[in-house]
């Protein structure tokens, strides 16, 4: 049975509207829904609002890109392939977009919290940190806080009324328009198979107003759940679909291809600069597609990057020295 | 396998602080791990002292024993062999509830408090430099029993006061108000305990639980306590200094260059002389 959820890359991208707040799938730089990132990137969507559990190379290409205004989140890097986020860092110095910090797993919390339909989660993580520094509300701050969206207050402090345990940290939840995750398989009536460590797509995907999923297939929904037990995420959280084969590159998929190390750190020092980001994405994005950029990758690199289907990762990658 | 020291020619920087790190880790603890040197580290002392340490990476892995080195803990190679392959809720609920022993953590600057940052270089409000931002970093040492930080050392990173606490040492700031108060006084029945040491390219240093006071325990080899001293911002405390770093065994080198990393991701291998 179809459900008439299939929709091609050119359509998510528009699902996402210039001022959408966006959370993403996967993990610094593993399933990182890139296919569609790069379609954000060519319809030059602006004023976006990235909320992420933690970033990673998708919030460099979209901040390098000027699409967000504003990001709220704890970590952006490319780990092992350049050790910040140099388009972030860059913006931020010239004042051209609006950081809040958080620690990691409070946005953890605050997305857990904003699936399971709670206001705010309260926990005991980073007391005493400048985090919780009242003078580092970004958004306050700005004057952005209308109690909608975007919550009253960056914290709420409290004691714990039920044990006497002491102090509590209270934080909002992530309310988010739209989510992409990118995964390895998604049925015709949107039920999803992760393969691998699922991260935090579970919390993100039923967070989010609109879920979109990007998978490497798209498989008979009678195969997913001939062994429903082996599921992450229930077909009616998702309301669109999109098969993208090769979707996550430069990102990693668990079981399907490797992270593109090599691509990462070109990547990380060429766009130090605005000249050298925008000389970056007139080569790997704009006037390409989705399988133009695989044609201009190429074979031989796709083949070095695809994964051993018994280990789960390639062994054609050289890592070290 | 051969127990003894290696002599000086024989190893490098990096496998010093390897082994000085993998010898913080104690047999059945539960370890929470990081990208990098401290993977290593963890997966040495599996290795030697310590075969039943449970190993937990904050992207979903629980119990790893990976075979090989994962290239970060996103990476494919953590799932092998582990007891759950998860996500970060069950990762940061496990390491809340207090299950977590040991993390290993690093930072760009540290203060004599513990404190160590990874936001932004200079103030916060317009920074000179922003960095990666937290991660996980006061998760765990909010969390976690003992951390030990692996930190490059320079003068400028090793300050009186950071310039921003990412995340949290022995002395830290009480909001809404934010004086500074002992972290036992904050965390109430959360409290666990905290930074225990800090590896730095020059010496192992630890803290007085009480005083919360960075003090240097020990100097790798060819470092004088007052050189080290004379390295920090903050008048560093050098009348508790234990001895020299001890040096690798031929056992830990064994394993680090030709079992753990062989392709030399995170640990260059020493070219013989």
């Amino acid at each position: 049975m179809s459900s008439g959820k299939r929709i091609t890359l050119q359509q998510a991208a528009e699902i996402v509207k210039n001022g959408s707040s966006l959370t993403f799938s996967g993990f610094t730089i593993w399933r990182r829904p890139f296919a569609l990132v790069y379609e954000l990137i060519r319809q030059r969507r602006k004023g976006l609002h990235l909320i992420e559990v933690n970033g990673g190379p998708q919030t460099e290409f979209l901040v390098g890109a000027g699409c967000v205004d504003i990001w709220e989140s704890c970590w952006v890097g490319h780990e092992l392939y350049g050790k910040y986020g140099a388009n972030l860092s860059r913006k931020v110095g010239n004042k051209e977009i609006l950081v809040e910090d958080y620690s990691h797993a409070e946005m953890l919390f605050r997305f857990s919290a904003a699936a399971s339909g709670a206001p705010y989660a309260v926990t005991q993580t980073a007391l005493g940190t400048d985090i919780h520094n009242p003078a580092y509300d970004t958004l306050g701050n700005a004057g952005l806080r209308d109690g909608r969206r975007i919550p009253k207050h960056k914290y709420r402090f409290t004691e714990d009324p039920f044990f006497g345990a002491g102090a509590q940290v209270m934080v909002p939840a992530a309310k988010v328009d739209v989510a992409i995750l990118c995964v390895q398989q998604v049925g015709e009536e949107g039920t999803v198979r992760v393969n691998g460590q699922f991260y935090s797509d579970p919390e993100v995907a039923r967070a989010a107003d609109v879920t979109i999923v990007m998978a490497e297939e798209i498989v008979p929904e009678e195969y997913l759940r001939r062994d429903s037990d082996l599921n992450t995420i229930t077909s009616f959280e998702v309301d669109h679909i999109v098969e993208v084969p090769f979707g996550a590159h430069p990102t990693g998929m668990f079981g399907r291809y490797d992270v593109d190390g090599a691509f990462l750190k070109d990547f990380y020092t060429r766009t130090r600069t605005q000249e050298g980001f925008d000389d970056f994405a007139k080569e790997w994005i704009h006037g390409l597609d989705h399988l133009g950029y695989l044609e201009k990758l190429g074979w031989p690199k796709m083949l070095n990057l695809k994964a051993n289907t018994a280990l789960k990762y390639s062994t054609g990658v050289k890592r070290g020295q | 396998m051969n127990k003894e020291f290696a002599k000086p020619e024989e190893y490098g920087l990096a496998d010093l602080l390897c082994c000085a790190a993998s010898r913080e880790v104690q047999d059945n603890e539960i370890v929470f791990a990081g990208t990098g040197l401290p993977m290593v580290a963890i997966m040495l002392a599996q290795k030697t002292h310590a075969p039943n340490l449970k190993l937990i990476f904050e992207a979903g892995t629980l119990d790893g024993r990976p075979p090989e080195i994962p290239t970060s803990v996103g990476d494919a190679r953590c799932e092998m062999g582990a007891s759950r392959s998860s996500g970060l809720h069950d990762a940061f609920s496990i390491a809340q509830r207090g299950y977590v022993d040991l993390g290993f953590l690093g930072g760009a600057e540290v203060d004599q408090y513990g404190n160590v940052n990874t936001t932004c270089i200079g103030d916060y409000l317009n920074p000179e430099l922003r960095l990666t931002g937290s991660g996980g970093n006061p998760d765990i040492n909010s969390f976690a029993k003992r951390t030990v930080f692996i930190m490059v050392h320079e003068k400028r990173r090793f300050t009186e006061q950071v310039s921003y606490i990412t995340s949290p040492g022995w002395r830290v700031r009480n909001w809404p108000g934010g004086e500074t108060v002992h972290r036992r006084e904050l965390y109430g029945a959360a409290y666990r305990g905290g930074p225990s040491a800090v590896i730095s390219t020059l010496g192992v240093f630890r803290f007085d639980e009480e005083s919360g006071r960075i003090y240097l325990d020990t100097c790798h080899a060819g470092n004088t306590p007052e050189q080290i001293r004379d390295m920090c911002q903050f008048d560093l405390d050098i009348t508790r200094v234990s001895g020299e770093t001890l040096p690798p065994t031929r056992e830990e080198l064994h394993f680090i260059h030709e079992v753990l990393d062989p392709e030399q991701i995170f640990i260059p291998k020493v070219k013989p002389k």
